[in-house]
């Protein structure tokens, strides 16, 4: 509870409704972000692997006889076609990460200047931290 | 029955007992709907006014009363609305993977690299057969509708198929984002109404404290 002198006596606009509403979609954004990129980059790990795997393998009679997955069945493909679609694979996901990186850059920006005008009207009076 | 029936029938505080306790119906705070049919929460700029347009003055047990009526259909909403984001989150993946079995079947046909091709299949749980595809012959493939039934396309027409399909899953589960997005905004208006009627609630006992305490 706030002591007297520390309580904040200014009336809610309906423009800092506004932005206490946009400060509250974009934290359900940038916490969507987060987890998708942990996501993606937990696939990203699995393709490496499966491409290390791929490398060790060398060539010899085991060349020719890779599973890939592809749907729910497996199709036996070359091993450079296996590595070309790993690689082609990655770089998909490489750059989902980067554009939801931006993304987040975007978001904790935004967020600091709607701090810094809502923590300006209301002081103590509003919350706006995670934990 | 619609979100917006559901939600305007509900009343709040309905007593007839011969005083004139004032009703307020979940209309009174809510302004308007958005596209598809969830109400508005109404941003009331001043509370006190507000109180005073209802006859007798609304009482703030009555306004919190009714402000957390509403949140709780609108988390109800909420729920229902991420349940279904989760569902389309795993449809469109499954979409794309058909999608990428059917495109690589074509490249195989165009390619002239070999005409069959091994494959092992799914026969059961965790039995896998081995089949012999033939890529350069082979035109068709056979897509699930639901329900026992599986329908014959060619490779084109199954990819027109799944597109319009996956585009179709992508647009519901932007309408569902949005929605979601809408009802969080409605959430936290209400939640911040609660609150500033029950501020304006302890102010006014106070004041009336101590103007009494000082006459």
């Amino acid at each position: 509870m706030l002591a007297p002198d520390e309580e904040n006596n200014s009336e809610v606009r309906r423009e800092d409704q506004d932005n206490i509403n946009r400060f509250a979609r974009l934290n359900a954004r940038l916490h969507a972000i987060r987890g998708e990129r942990q996501s993606l980059q937990k696939d990203l790990e699995g393709l490496d692997d499966a491409s290390t795997e791929l490398m060790m393998m060398g060539s010899g009679a085991d060349g020719d006889k890779v599973m890939l997955l592809a749907g729910e069945a497996f199709l036996e493909v070359s091993e450079e076609d296996a590595t070309e679609v790993c690689e082609k694979q990655v770089e998909k996901l490489q750059d989902q990460v980067n554009s939801l990186t931006e993304e987040e850059e975007g978001i904790v920006g935004e967020q600091a200047k709607l701090k810094t005008i809502l923590y300006g009207r209301f002081g103590k009076s509003i919350n706006l931290e995670d934990k | 029955m619609s979100t917006e029936t559901a939600l305007a029938t509900a009343k709040a505080g309905e007593i007839d007992d011969g005083k004139d306790v004032p009703n307020m119906s979940l209309l009174d705070i809510t302004e308007g709907d958005n596209e598809r049919g969830i109400p508005k929460a109404k941003f009331i700029d001043d509370v006190e006014a507000f109180s005073s347009t209802f006859e007798p003055p609304a009482s703030p047990e009555l306004l919190i009363g009714a402000c957390s009526d509403l949140m709780n259909k609108y988390r109800n909403y909420e729920a229902q609305l991420q349940q279904r984001q989760l569902r389309l989150k795993q449809k469109v993946p499954e979409l794309e993977k058909s999608l990428s079995l059917v495109r690589t079947l074509l490249e195989k046909q165009g390619s002239p690299d070999s005409t069959t091709g091994m494959a092992r299949y799914s026969l059961a749980d965790n039995i896998f057969a081995q089949a012999e595809l033939d890529y350069e012959n082979n035109n068709t493939v056979n897509l699930w509708l639901g329900a026992n039934v599986m329908l014959e396309f060619t490779y084109q027409e199954a990819l027109d198929f799944l597109s319009q399909n996956q585009e179709r899953a992508k647009k519901e589960m932007e309408d569902a984002i949005s929605d979601l997005a809408f009802v969080r905004d409605q959430i936290v208006t209400s939640e911040v109404t609660m609150s500033r009627v029950f501020n304006w609630d302890v102010r006014r006992k106070r004041n009336t404290k101590e103007s009494t305490t000082s006459s």
